[in-house]
C-alpha cells in the first residue's frame, strides 16, 4: 500500500516536536472567520519555511493556503498537520501535483474528524475522566483533579503524537483504510456503547430530581414521590433528561433549552413543586 | 479576600477560559470545576473545602460546557468565579452556581464578540504573507490575540471579586428562603440538561438499549458509575471482538479488487 517514492526531504525529529507542541495553541487566536487558521499555519510554520525555502512564490503560496478556515476537535488535529506537510513536500518536488487537493483534504476530514473527535473526546474521556474525578473531589480528596487530568490526558497525548506520526507518514489512506474496513465505524461504536452507558448511570444517581408534593385524600397522606418511586427509580430524572434531549434533538439552540431549563427549574423549585 | 487572592484568582479564571485552554494548553481539561476548585481553594487557603465545591459543581454541570461552536456555560471562568464566591463567603455550592450560571452565560456572549473582533488581525497576517519575510510578526499576532484575551479574563475576574466582595456577600448572607428552594432545584435540573446534551452528542437508535441498561443497573442495583462503566466496557468489548472477526473475514474476501482500487486513489494525490 506504500509503495509511492519517498520525498527527498524528511520530517526530522526537532520538526516532528515544533508541530507537536504547536498543535497544543491551535485555539489560540480563534476566529469568527478563519477559525483555527492561524493556530494551524503557526503549527506549520517552520515545516513551509523548510519546504519552499528555495521557492518564494511557492512558499508564499503555502503561506496563504494554511491561513484558510479550518476548524476541528482539536486532539485529532495534528493527523491533518501530519497530512498537510506530507502533501506538501510531494507538491514541491513534482510541479504537476494539484496543489487544490491539500486544502480539499483538510476540508474533507474537518466534519468526519470533528464528529469522531468530539465522541471521543467530549462525550467519552471527558465523561468518564469527569464523573470519577468529581466522585473523589466531592469527598474532599486531592485525587479528583489528578484522576481527571491522567484519565483525559493520556488519550488525548496519544491522539496527538500518533496522529501526528501516522498522519505524515501514511497520511489520508490511514483513514481510508479504517473506514474502508469498517473498523472505524466499530471503533467508534463500541465507545458509544460506554459513552451512552455511563450517561444512563449519570441519570439515574446524578439528577435527583423529586417531588416534596403531598395531597390529603379522606383522611390519608399521600406522598406524590412514593408513588413515581413505585413506577420507576428516579423517574423524574429520567423523563427530564429525556425531554430536554427532545428538544436538542429536534435542533432547538442548547442556550435556549438550557436558560429555559434553569428559569423552569427555578419557579418549580421556588413554589416547592420539585426540590 | 485580598487584593492579591483575586488576583490569583483571575490568574486561574484566565487559564481555564476555552480559548485559553484550548489556545495554549490543548484542551487539557484544567477548565474543569474540579481542577479550578483545587486551585481556588490552594489560593483562599482552604483546599478541601476547594475540592467539595469544585466537584459537587463538576456533577452539577458536567455537560453543559460549550462544545467547540455550540455553545453552552463558559464553565472555567464561570466555576472559578462561582467556587472563589462560595469559598470567601463560606456558603455552599449554591452560592457557587447562583453567581457561576449567570457569569458563564455572560461571558460565553462576550466571548463570542471577542472572537468577532479577532477575525480582521488575520487580513493583516494576509498582507504579512505578501510582503514576504514577516514570519516574526504573524506568530506575535498568533499570541498576542491570546495575550489579550488573557488580560481580559483575569482584569475581569479581578475586578468583579475586589471591588464587588462587600456587594457580593451582602447577596449571598441575604438570599431568601424561596430563591434558595429555586437555586437548588436548578442545581437538580442542570445535570439533566447536561445529560441530554452528551446524549445528543452520542445517541444512535442502536445504541439506546445501552442507556437503558447503564440507568437500570444504577437506578434499580445501584451500581456506581466505575461499576457501569466496567460492565459497558466489558459489552463493548465482546461486540468488537465478534464484529471485527466478521469485518477481517469480508475483508479478506474482497482484498482481491479494494486494494488495487486504492493504489490507484493514491498515485492522484
Amino acid at each position: 500500500m506504500s509503495n509511492k517514492a519517498k520525498p527527498a526531504h524528511e520530517l526530522s525529529k526537532k520538526e516532528f516536536k515544533t508541530i507537536f507542541w504547536r498543535s497544543f495553541t491551535l485555539l489560540g487566536s480563534f476566529n469568527s472567520e478563519r477559525m483555527e487558521g492561524l493556530g494551524y499555519e503557526y503549527a506549520l510554520m517552520p515545516s513551509l519555511k523548510r519546504i519552499w525555502g528555495d521557492d518564494e512564490e511557492g512558499y508564499k503560496e503555502a503561506l496563504h493556503r494554511h491561513m484558510a478556515a479550518f476548524n476541528m476537535t482539536v486532539a485529532p488535529s495534528p493527523f491533518v498537520m501530519g497530512i498537510s506537510v506530507a502533501m506538501e513536500e510531494m507538491a514541491h518536488d513534482d510541479p504537476s501535483f494539484d496543489k487544490e487537493s491539500i486544502n480539499a483534504i483538510k476540508v474533507s476530514l474537518m466534519g468526519p474528524l470533528s464528529g469522531i473527535g468530539d465522541t471521543f473526546f467530549w462525550g467519552i474521556f471527558k465523561v468518564v475522566a469527569c464523573s470519577l474525578g468529581a466522585s473523589f473531589a466531592a469527598q474532599g480528596s486531592i485525587l479528583g483533579p489528578i484522576v481527571l487530568l491522567a484519565l483525559f490526558n493520556i488519550p488525548n497525548l496519544l491522539t496527538r503524537y500518533y496522529g501526528l506520526k501516522i498522519g505524515y507518514s501514511q497520511g489520508a489512506s490511514w483513514l481510508a483504510d479504517m473506514e474502508q474496513s469498517g473498523m472505524m465505524k466499530l471503533f467508534t461504536y463500541c465507545a458509544g456503547i460506554v459513552g451512552v452507558a455511563s450517561i444512563g448511570c449519570l441519570t439515574a444517581s446524578w439528577v435527583g430530581i423529586t417531588s416534596p408534593l403531598s395531597f390529603v385524600i379522606s383522611g390519608s397522606e399521600i406522598v406524590l414521590q412514593d408513588y413515581l418511586d413505585q413506577i420507576c427509580p428516579q423517574l423524574l430524572s429520567l423523563l427530564a433528561v429525556l425531554g430536554f434531549y427532545k428538544f436538542l434533538h429536534s435542533k432547538v439552540s442548547v442556550i435556549k433549552v438550557l436558560c429555559s431549563g434553569v428559569v423552569i427549574a427555578f419557579v418549580l423549585g421556588a413554589l416547592g413543586v420539585i426540590g | 479576600m485580598t487584593a492579591l487572592q483575586a488576583c490569583l484568582v483571575g490568574i486561574v479564571a484566565a487559564l481555564s477560559c476555552a480559548t485559553i485552554e484550548g489556545g495554549w494548553f490543548g484542551e487539557c481539561k484544567i477548565r474543569e470545576p474540579v481542577v479550578t476548585g483545587f486551585l481556588v481553594g490552594l489560593i483562599l487557603g482552604d483546599v478541601k473545602q476547594g475540592l467539595i465545591i469544585g466537584g459537587q459543581l463538576e456533577l452539577i454541570w458536567m455537560g453543559t460546557a460549550s462544545i467547540g461552536p455550540v455553545a453552552g456555560l463558559a464553565v472555567g471562568p464561570g466555576g472559578t468565579i462561582g467556587t472563589a464566591i462560595a469559598l470567601s463567603t463560606g456558603a455552599g455550592v449554591e452560592a457557587a452556581m447562583a453567581f457561576g450560571v449567570p457569569v458563564s452565560v455572560l461571558l460565553q456572549f462576550i466571548q463570542s464578540l471577542i472572537d468577532t473582533g479577532y477575525s480582521l488581525p488575520m487580513h493583516t497576517v494576509d498582507n504579512l504573507i505578501d510582503q514576504g519575510g514577516q514570519e516574526r510578526k504573524i506568530v506575535w499576532i498568533h499570541w498576542l490575540c491570546g495575550i489579550i484575551t488573557f488580560a481580559f479574563y483575569w482584569l475581569l475576574t479581578w475586578a468583579a471579586l475586589f471591588l464587588g466582595n462587600d456587594a457580593i456577600s451582602v447577596v449571598v448572607n441575604n438570599i431568601p428562603e424561596w430563591a434558595s428552594k429555586g437555586l437548588s432545584a436548578v442545581a437538580l435540573v442542570l445535570p439533566a440538561v447536561g445529560y441530554a446534551m452528551l446524549l445528543n452528542l452520542l445517541l444512535e437508535k442502536n445504541l439506546v438499549p445501552y442507556f437503558i441498561i447503564g440507568f437500570v443497573l444504577a437506578a434499580y442495583l445501584g451500581v456506581s458509575m466505575v461499576g457501569v462503566a466496567l460492565v459497558a466496557f466489558a459489552l463493548a468489548f465482546i461486540i468488537y471482538i465478534e464484529r471485527s472477526n466478521k469485518t477481517s473475514i469480508l475483508q479478506h474476501k474482497l482484498a482481491g479488487f479494494t486494494s488495487t482500487d486504492f493504489d490507484d486513489e493514491e498515485d492522484e494525490l
